[in-house]
C-alpha cells in the first residue's frame, strides 16, 4: 500500500475567514499547496484535521469546519481512484499524546488551555468525590469510565446534566455553572480519559533501581560472562550517564537496534551461503525464507539462491550471547546487572 | 514445569465434523470446523517453487488487507476497514466495490466477510454490521453491533449458523465487557447476545471477580470468528485478556469468563461450558486463538475434540462436549506459570505479573502465537501452526494510580524495553493429542 503522509499545520489563525485565506495562513506556511497531494475523503480530512489538533495546533470549530469544507472540495479523491491513500489511518500517532485510534472522528478534541481552566473548576467543585484523575472515590463516580461523558461533545450532555443540579464541594449549585465553565470541565474530563489509551504519558517507567550493583559487577564478571566480549573501563566505560535506567535495560537485554533482525545497529545478522558446488558467500539478508534465499555482500552484490538440503545456511548472529542469555537471566539478575551498569559513570 | 502426567493412548479416526470444501472457500476458516486443511492436492510441496503470478488486483483503498478471502461460484470476497470487494476469481477483475463512510474506530484490519445464501454480512470499524447484496454490493440492512464512544469497533469476520449471523466486538481501551451477539440475517435482529464477562453479582463467574464495577469494566473481546459442531449445536467462542489489563490491582481473582475457551448453545447463546486457557491474565494475551475441531480416539473410544494453541505459549486439548481438558503443554518456553492445575490451567507466577522495575517475561505481548490460525492435517495428524520461539519482553508496571485503567502502557520511543531479542518465526508442527 502507497502511504503518502501529508501533514498539515494548523496554527491558530487571525484576520480573514475566507476559506482560501484559512488554508493559506494556517496551512501554507508549513505546507505549500502543491505539497497537499494526497486526496481524501471527507472523513479523512476530518482526521487529519484532528490529528494536528492533537499534536497540539489550535483551531477554533469556525476555522475547523471552513477547512474542512476547502479540504474536502479541493483535494478529494478522483474519480477513477475510489477513496484516497489511507496510509496514516491506524498507524501511530505523531507528537507525544495517546494513541487516538478507537476513537469517533467527532470525538472531543481537547484544547489544552481550556483544560487547564478546567482544572480550576475541577479543583474547587469536583476532585474530593471524584479524585484527581476523574476515575474515582469512595464518594463519587469514576467518570472516565461514564457513558455520559463519554457521549459529552464540549459540554453537550454536561451542560444539561449539571443543569439539573449536582452536589459540588463548595456548595455553589451546579446549575450556575457558565457553558464556559462546563465546556473547559468537558475539555479537563476528557483529557483525563484520553490519559488513560495506549501511549498516554501518564505511563512512564518508574523505579527500576532495585537491584544490588555489587551482585551485578559479580554476575557480570562471572555466571553472566558478560566480560568475554565487554568491558566496564572500555566499551561500556561512561555507559550509566548515557542512558536513562529504562533505556539502559532495554539495550542490555535486547541490543538490536530497529528491532527484529538488527536492522539500524551498528553489527548486523549475516548469513553464509554454502552451495553444494560453488563458493560461500556472506552477506546481509535480503530475501530470508522457506523457498528463497539471498543476501547482499560488502560490494553491494545481491546473491540469490533457492533453498534446498543441498544449500548449507549459517546464521552469523552478533548478538546470539544476549539472546542466549535472556533464558539465563533471573529477574533478580537482571535488576542486579542494571544497578552495576548504572554506576559506570 | 509440573507436565501433566496423562498421556492417553491415541490413535486417530478418520471420521470427519464435516467433509472440508473443494470447490469453494465459504467461511472465514473454510468450513466450521476451523481446520483451515484442504485436500486439494493440485498443488504440493513439489511443485510450490513453480507458481507463477496469474493476477494481481490492486485494491487502491483501505490500508492494509489483513482478511480471508471467501470464494463462493468463483468469486472471491475481500476485505479491509470500510472496503468490501468482488472480485472474479479466474482473472483479479473487480465486479464491484462497497466502499463505507466511516464514523471513526480503529482501522487496524478487518477479517473478511460471513456468506449466507445470497447475502453477505460485514463489519466496519464504527462498529456497523451491514448485509450486503452478494450479487451487487447494494445494502440490505445495517444495525448497531456497538457503540463508537466507548472505543469499541468491529473487525471480525461474522459466522453464519442456523440461520444467525455471529458477531463479535473489538476494543480494549477502554475497560469495556466483551460480548457476542447472533442477528437473523434477513432483519438484522438480535437474536441473543451472550456477555463474556458477567455483569452483576450472582451470574456465572462473579465469584471470580471483587466486585460488580470490576467485571462490568473486564474485557474479555471476541476478536476471533467461532467455530461450531451441528451435532452438538455447540458455538466454541474464544475470548480476550481482561482489563485492565496490565494494572491488575482491582480485579483480583481468575476473571472469567476472560482468556476462555467457551461453548454457547447455537440456539440460545447460553453458556454451555468453559475452559480457562489464561487465569488472570496480565500480559494482555487474548486468548483468541481458532479452537479447532478434531475428531479422534483415547484409549480405544472416538472422541469429540477440540485443539487451542493459546496466545499464552500453552497447547490445550479439550474434550469438547463437556470442555474436560485432556491436554495442557507448552509448546514454546512460557515462564509466567508456576504449575498446572488440575483443571488443565497453568496457574499463574505472580512473580511474573507487571512489576515496577521490571519482570522478564515470555512469550512477548504478541505471543507465542495470535490471530493468524493454524491449520490441521488429518492425514498427517498434525497441528501446523505459526509461532514465535524464544521472544521476551521485560514488562514493567508503569501507572502509579491506586485506581487503574485503560492498557497501561506507554507507546515507548525505544521499542527495545518492550521488544524481542533473538525470537525465530517458525513453523511448527505437533501430533494434537500428545503433550
Amino acid at each position: 500500500m502507497r502511504t503518502m503522509w501529508v501533514c498539515l499545520a494548523v496554527a491558530a489563525l487571525a484576520g480573514a475567514q475566507e476559506p482560501a485565506s484559512v488554508f493559506q495562513n494556517v496551512c501554507a506556511k508549513c505546507h505549500p499547496p502543491e505539497a497537499v497531494v494526497t486526496p481524501r475523503s471527507r472523513t479523512e480530512w476530518q482526521e487529519t484535521i484532528n490529528k494536528m489538533v492533537d499534536m497540539g495546533a489550535k483551531v477554533s470549530a469556525e476555522e475547523r469546519t471552513i477547512l474542512l469544507d476547502y479540504l474536502t472540495a479541493t483535494y478529494a479523491p478522483g474519480a477513477a481512484g475510489g477513496p484516497g491513500g489511507r496510509g496514516g489511518r491506524g498507524g501511530r500517532g505523531g507528537g507525544g499524546g495517546p494513541t487516538l485510534n478507537g476513537a469517533p472522528l467527532d470525538r472531543h478534541v481537547v484544547d489544552p488551555d481550556a483544560a487547564n481552566r478546567g482544572r480550576t473548576v475541577w479543583v474547587a467543585q469536583c476532585i474530593e468525590c471524584h479524585g484527581t484523575t476523574a476515575r474515582g472515590t469512595d464518594k463519587g463516580k469514576n467518570l472516565i469510565q461514564s457513558d455520559m461523558v463519554l457521549r459529552d461533545r464540549y459540554g453537550s450532555t454536561l451542560v444539561p446534566f449539571l443543569a439539573k443540579g449536582h452536589p459540588m464541594q463548595s456548595g455553589r449549585p451546579s446549575a450556575s455553572l457558565s457553558k464556559t465553565e462546563v465546556a473547559d470541565l468537558s475539555h479537563f474530563i476528557h483529557e483525563r480519559v484520553y490519559d488513560t489509551l495506549r501511549g498516554s504519558s501518564i505511563f512512564q517507567p518508574q523505579n527500576l533501581l532495585t537491584g544490588n550493583a555489587k551482585a551485578g559487577e559479580a554476575w557480570f564478571n562471572g555466571a553472566g560472562k558478560c566480560s568475554t566480549c565487554h568491558s566496564a573501563t572500555g566499551d561500556l566505560k561512561g555507559i550509566g550517564g548515557r542512558f536513562d535506567p529504562p533505556t539502559l535495560q532495554g539495550r542490555f537485554l535486547f541490543p538490536r537496534g530497529g528491532g527484529r533482525g538488527g536492522r539500524g545497529g551498528g553489527k548486523q545478522l549475516t548469513l553464509t551461503i554454502t552451495p553444494a558446488n560453488g563458493a560461500a558467500v556472506t552477506g546481509v539478508p535480503v530475501v530470508f525464507d522457506d523457498f528463497d534465499v539471498s543476501v547482499r555482500d560488502e560490494k553491494g552484490e545481491v546473491h540469490a539462491f533457492t533453498r534446498s538440503a543441498q544449500l548449507k545456511v549459517v546464521r552469523n548472529d552478533p548478538f546470539a550471547m544476549h539472546d542466549q542469555l535472556l533464558d539465563v537471566y533471573t529477574d533478580k539478575n537482571m535488576h542486579d546487572m542494571l544497578a552495576y551498569l548504572v554506576t559506570l559513570k | 514445569m509440573k507436565r501433566i502426567a496423562i498421556v492417553p493412548v491415541l490413535a486417530l479416526a478418520a471420521a470427519l465434523v464435516a467433509q472440508p470444501p473443494t470447490t469453494s472457500w465459504p467461511t472465514y476458516h473454510g468450513d466450521n470446523t476451523g481446520r483451515r486443511f484442504s485436500p486439494l492436492t493440485g498443488i504440493n510441496d513439489k511443485n510450490i517453487s513453480g507458481l507463477a503470478t496469474a493476477w494481481t488486483f490492486r485494491a487502491g483503498a483501505g490500508g492494509s488487507l489483513k482478511s480471508t478471502p471467501l470464494m463462493v461460484d468463483g468469486i472471491l470476497y475481500l476485505t479491509a476497514p470500510d472496503h468490501v470487494w468482488a472480485i472474479d476469481a479466474r482473472n483479479g477483475k473487480e465486479i464491484w466495490h462497497k466502499a463505507f463512510e466511516t464514523k471513526g474506530g480503529w482501522h487496524i484490519g478487518n477479517r473478511g466477510v460471513g456468506i449466507s445464501g445470497n447475502w453477505l454480512f460485514f463489519l466496519t470499524p464504527d462498529c456497523q454490521i451491514i448485509s450486503l447484496n452478494l450479487k451487487d454490493g447494494s445494502e440490505r440492512w445495517r444495525k448497531q453491533n456497538c457503540d463508537l464512544d466507548q472505543f469499541y469497533y468491529g473487525s471480525m469476520a461474522p459466522m453464519i449458523v442456523k440461520n444467525k449471523v455471529i458477531a463479535g466486538v473489538s476494543g480494549d481501551d477502554l475497560d469495556r465487557p466483551g460480548y457476542l451477539t447472533a442477528y437473523d440475517p434477513e432483519t438484522g435482529d438480535q437474536k441473543w447476545r451472550w456477555s463474556v464477562v458477567p455483569l452483576k453479582k450472582g451470574d456465572a463467574g462473579s465469584e471470580t471477580w471483587p466486585n460488580e464495577e470490576a467485571m462490568r469494566h473486564g474485557g474479555g473481546m471476541t476478536w476471533q470468528m467461532p467455530t461450531y459442531d451441528p451435532d452438538l449445536n455447540l458455538i466454541y467462542i474464544t475470548t480476550g485478556n481482561p482489563q485492565p489489563v496490565i494494572a491488575h490491582a482491582n480485579r483480583k481473582g481468575d476473571n472469567l469468563f476472560t482468556g476462555c475457551i467457551v461453548a454457547l448453545n447455537a440456539d440460545t447463546g447460553k453458556m454451555v461450558w468453559y475452559f480457562q486457557a489464561s487465569a488472570h491474565d496480565t500480559h494482555d494475551w487474548d486468548s483468541t486463538q481458532v479452537p479447532v475441531l478434531i475428531d479422534g480416539q483415547i484409549d480405544g473410544r472416538p472422541r469429540k475434540l477440540l485443539a487451542m494453541a493459546a496466545r499464552n505459549g500453552y497447547y490445550f486439548l479439550l474434550d469438547r462436549t463437556n470442555g474436560k481438558n485432556i491436554v495442557t503443554a507448552p509448546y514454546t518456553k512460557p515462564n509466567w506459570a508456576k504449575g498446572i492445575r488440575p483443571s488443565g490451567t497453568p496457574e499463574p507466577d505472580p512473580a511474573k505479573h507487571p512489576q515496577v522495575d521490571g519482570a522478564l517475561v515470555t512469550p512477548n505481548q504478541g505471543g507465542a502465537t495470535n490471530w493468524p490460525p493454524p491449520t490441521f492435517s488429518p492425514a498427517d495428524r498434525a497441528v501446523l501452526r505459526g509461532s514465535v520461539a524464544g521472544v521476551q519482553r521485560v514488562l514493567h508496571f508503569r501507572s502509579g494510580s491506586r485506581q487503574p485503567a485503560g492498557l497501561g502502557r506507554h507507546r515507548s520511543r525505544r521499542r527495545e524495553s518492550e521488544f524481542v531479542g533473538g525470537g525465530d518465526r517458525l513453523q511448527d508442527r505437533q501430533d494434537p493429542l500428545v503433550p
